[in-house]
């Protein structure tokens, strides 16, 4: 694509997620979120095959669904509450809490709107799935956060649960990389629900946490172009660094210590405990087994085994990288390092 | 003091100097089998001084001699009760085995291990009177286990033949069953009485649970082959005759009446266990008694006529009568070991032939023994005045003027005519008619070692009834008036049972032989219960073994029920979820219903 105009989408879907996140009136909010979604079809069109095409009216139509609902629930709530403000929705009012609760995941791509997560994903770039995965999450999660007051927790509680188990067994069948980070977006997002009614700062925590690492994973996998794990294993032989990197990533993004990964599964355990909740944290760290369990396998692939090969894949000529490989060094040290810097959290609120 | 003591246990010492002198090599000695015949002659004669003496005096006494050891609140030592029951029944037992030791220095003569059968006979006695003047229950037990292993070492004596070895093991098991039931009491009365010593026992509370009682009954039906554990008893032939004459129908099958009996103090406050006593007596003595009547073994025969005895017990027993049943136990061991000479005599003469049907005419070639034959028959089937006649008659009348379970009361006098008609088919088939065996057997009861001991024992059938039941103190009030028919009814059954068989026997000289009806069948194969019990219910319990074993704990809770459950749910779930297809209407459609169902869940 030309830059003037990619820089011109660009800006739009900035423009539209910032306009979200700073408004506090909900017409605002839902212009903000048309923009973001309308201007975000051209970048997965970009790459011109009937694969993405498809892709991409998946895409749309879920959006405008949750956008509609979302409407609807904006222009119900004027009519019985009177107002505008995004803190002041009433929680006892059945049908504004539920709809808001059903478009609002619907955008995140939570269970039981999940399909069209992996399939989207799946039929755009490396990049683009990166920007759908990471960058799309943040306008949903910002509204989420303002009101989360009225939310009805059972049945938050409920779609978060699903999520992390559709996260975990869907997972478990992928050897395409791209359904396989999806998956785990779908099991990641469980996790920020589930937290959001008791604590929301730490599902702003595990945001954070999980944006990192994510933003690692499909940089590393766009060095090479790798989009299957076959291709993956191929990997020890042309940049053992990155073979290294993805091993330390993954581990973090499965949640495991002393990794970074492993403070926000910590802290939300916690906190579901201390709301006497135990039973689910139990079967959500139990599910948070399986995303490990897939994402060793990536990582067997990589670093742990060697697939058969021909002879001559060992005498490869090393070229210079020439792709953008944008503030990975730090990201990856903030997103593996950074455990014993989790006392930080008794300074938020 | 008086000999009492001194002469009980110079009785003991004498019986056990055979085995003692082990060390000094006696057992090699050809002499050694008259030196143990004289041995227990002696004996006898010196056990008859402290019956005598209770006899004119009713002195009991318990010698308690070595201190064991102390469990805790258990203390265990070596005591011998000499009371009624075990001073009656010492000598008697000794007389017996006195002679049956004389009578298989004749029947054993050619065996090269002969030495070894004696010794082991003797191990035999010496168990059975530590068993039947035990004070306690431990030494009981000792006594009890001993005549069990004695058992099968001589069931098993010719060991080259494959049905002798099954049959002492057979014996093995079923007395082994019958353990489960005396460990049981022997446990409950540890717990709950906290002794095992019978004054203590009959001391405390007279009222008992069925439990310990349930197991002592159990107890007796394994040693003393009632129904339900009877099948050893008849294959318990397989032994020599010595063996059947002395184990198998004179002592060790009423050890576990004998255990009945001395518990007699707890089982009289108990009804529910007498109605048991009296109900498997009753069983018992049916069911064997009709398993002999079409028997064809000569031994055999004899050997349900004890079971049927056995059975018969019981069920004095089970009508609290426990004096009578002892007596019984005394009259019984003198005519059913001469019975068991008497064939064992005619075995050897016909060269080893067992089958009646291969026997005949005997009643002029050997007059003797067909003599003491018929003595004893007469004496089991209780001919009045002869020694069968104090005991058994004694116990149809207490069974008729009792007020107890008629329907057992009628089984036991069906049984009492059945003994008659296989008395007469036994004296049928051997002794009258034309002989039926090959030519040329060696036709000898000269031996002045076969003669003496039936000798003996024929006076014994005649007249010992008539000694013990003059001697013996009596003990509880004796039933003294009942209506004519039923004092006569035993007698009455009897004669008919007699008349029965003779003419049923003698038609068979006449008729054609048909094909056996299916009673016949019945009574010839035992009544099926071998044939149906032996081999499918250890099978079952093989197979249930085997499945528990490897199936159910290798295969399924080890391997299956977590590694393969969890592997196969987590595949099919990941499969599952993962099935997508793009079908975009679907997921719509899904939302829908994902939404309505959330409105109605909170609604």
């Amino acid at each position: 694509m030309k830059l003037p105009i990619l820089t011109i989408i660009m800006t739009t879907i900035f423009t539209g997620t910032m306009l979200t996140m700073i408004s506090s009136h909900w017409l605002l909010i839902w212009i903000g979120l048309e923009i973001n979604m309308l201007s975000i079809i051209p970048i997965l069109t970009k790459n011109q095959k009937p694969r993405s095409t498809e892709a991409a009216t998946k895409y749309f139509l879920t959006q405008a669904t949750a956008s509609m609902l979302l409407m609807f629930t904006i222009v119900f709530n004027a009519m019985h509450s009177g107002q505008w403000t995004t803190t002041n929705i009433d929680p006892n009012n059945m049908i504004v809490s539920l709809t808001m609760i059903i478009a609002l995941t619907m955008k995140l791509g939570m269970t039981p709107f999940h399909f069209w997560v992996p399939e989207v994903t799946q039929g755009v770039s490396l990049m683009t799935g990166m920007l759908l995965l990471t960058w799309q999450k943040l306008a949903p999660i910002s509204i989420m956060m303002q009101m989360f007051t009225s939310i009805n927790p059972i049945i938050l509680l409920l779609i978060a649960l699903m999520s992390v188990l559709v996260g975990g067994w869907g997972g478990l069948n992928q050897t395409q990389l791209r359904k396989i980070l999806a998956y785990s977006s779908i099991a990641h997002m469980g996790w920020m629900m589930a937290i959001l009614t008791f604590c929301p700062s730490l599902t702003m925590l595990n945001l954070l946490i999980y944006l990192m690492l994510t933003i690692i994973m499909f940089t590393m996998l766009n060095m090479n172009t790798n989009m299957t794990t076959l291709t993956l294993s191929n990997l020890w032989n042309k940049s053992p660094t990155i073979t290294m990197m993805i091993l330390i990533s993954l581990l973090s993004l499965g949640g495991l210590p002393p990794l970074t990964g492993f403070l926000p599964k910590w802290i939300i355990i916690q906190e579901l405990t201390k709301n006497n909740n135990i039973a689910m944290a139990t079967v959500m760290a139990i599910m948070a087994l399986l995303n490990l369990y897939f994402y060793m396998r990536l990582i067997y692939s990589t670093s742990l085994t060697l697939f058969p090969t021909p002879n001559n894949i060992k005498m490869k000529w090393q070229f210079q990288p020439k792709k953008r490989s944008l503030f990975l060094s730090p990201l990856i040290i903030l997103s593996t390092l950074t455990l014993p810097l989790s006392p930080v959290l008794s300074t938020l609120n | 003091m008086n000999l009492y003591t001194s002469f009980m246990l110079i009785t003991l010492i004498i019986l056990s100097l055979p085995l003692a002198t082990n060390i000094l090599y006696v057992h090699k000695n050809k002499a050694y089998a008259s030196y143990v015949k004289l041995s227990i002659a002696y004996a006898f004669i010196t056990s008859i001084i402290p019956t005598t003496l209770f006899i004119f005096s009713g002195q009991e006494m318990i010698i308690s001699n070595w201190h064991w050891m102390i469990m805790q609140t258990l203390k265990l030592t070596l005591s011998f009760k000499l009371d009624y029951f075990s001073i009656l029944f010492v000598p008697v037992a000794l007389f017996v085995t006195w002679s049956i030791m004389e009578f298989s220095m004749w029947y054993m003569h050619a065996d090269p291990n002969i030495n070894q059968f004696f010794k082991y006979l003797l191990m035999f006695l010496i168990t059975m009177l530590i068993l039947v003047t035990a004070n306690n229950l431990f030494q009981l037990f000792i006594g009890w286990e001993g005549v069990g292993i004695m058992s099968f070492l001589l069931i098993g004596w010719w060991y080259g033949r494959t049905d002798a070895n099954t049959a002492a093991l057979q014996a093995i098991l079923y007395n082994r069953i019958g353990d489960i039931g005396f460990i049981l009491t022997m446990a409950w009365f540890l717990m709950y009485s906290n002794t095992w010593e019978f004054q203590q026992l009959f001391m405390l509370d007279n009222n008992l649970d069925m439990l310990p009682l349930v197991g002592l009954l159990v107890a007796a039906t394994g040693k003393s082959a009632q129904f339900g554990l009877h099948p050893w008893l008849p294959s318990a032939m397989e032994g020599p005759t010595p063996v059947s004459a002395l184990l198998h129908s004179s002592t060790m099958v009423v050890a576990g009446i004998f255990l009945l009996i001395r518990f007699h103090p707890l089982m009289e406050n108990n009804n529910n266990i007498q109605t048991l006593m009296l109900c498997l007596g009753a069983i018992t003595t049916l069911f064997t008694a009709i398993c002999a009547l079409t028997q064809n073994d000569i031994k055999k025969i004899v050997a349900f006529s004890t079971s049927s005895q056995l059975g018969l017990m019981m069920v004095t027993m089970g009508i609290n009568q426990p004096y009578l049943a002892f007596l019984h136990i005394c009259n019984h061991a003198f005519f059913k070991a001469m019975l068991f000479m008497c064939s064992g005599s005619i075995i050897h003469s016909l060269n080893d032939e067992q089958d009646i049907r291969k026997m005949g005419g005997l009643f002029k070639a050997m007059p003797f023994t067909s003599s003491s034959l018929i003595i004893g028959s007469l004496a089991l089937t209780g001919m009045p005045f002869l020694t069968g006649f104090y005991s058994k008659d004694l116990i149809i009348e207490s069974t008729s003027t009792s007020n107890t379970n008629a329907w057992a009361l009628l089984i036991t006098l069906i049984a009492t005519s059945l003994t008659a008609v296989y008395s007469t088919r036994i004296i049928f088939y051997v002794l009258l008619g034309q002989p039926r065996f090959i030519s040329m057997p060696i036709i000898n009861e000269n031996n002045p070692l076969l003669i003496n001991p039936i000798k003996r024992l024929v006076i014994g059938s005649i007249f010992a009834g008539f000694f013990l039941s003059f001697n013996i103190l009596p003990m509880n009030t004796p039933q003294m008036t009942m209506p004519t028919y039923l004092k006569l009814m035993a007698m009455a059954v009897t004669l008919l049972g007699f008349v029965l068989a003779m003419e049923l026997n003698i038609m068979t000289n006449n008729l054609k032989l048909k094909i056996p009806s299916s009673t016949f069948k019945f009574s010839n194969m035992l009544g099926f219960f071998p044939t149906t019990m032996h081999r499918p219910i250890p099978l079952l319990n093989l197979y249930m073994g085997q499945n528990t074993a490897s199936s159910l704990l290798d295969l399924t809770w080890l391997e299956k029920t977590m590694p393969k459950i969890m592997s196969k749910t987590q595949m099919t779930l990941s499969t599952t979820i993962s099935n997508q297809k793009g079908l975009i209407k679907l997921y719509f459609m899904s939302f829908i219903a994902s939404a309505l169902m959330m409105f109605l869940l909170i609604s």
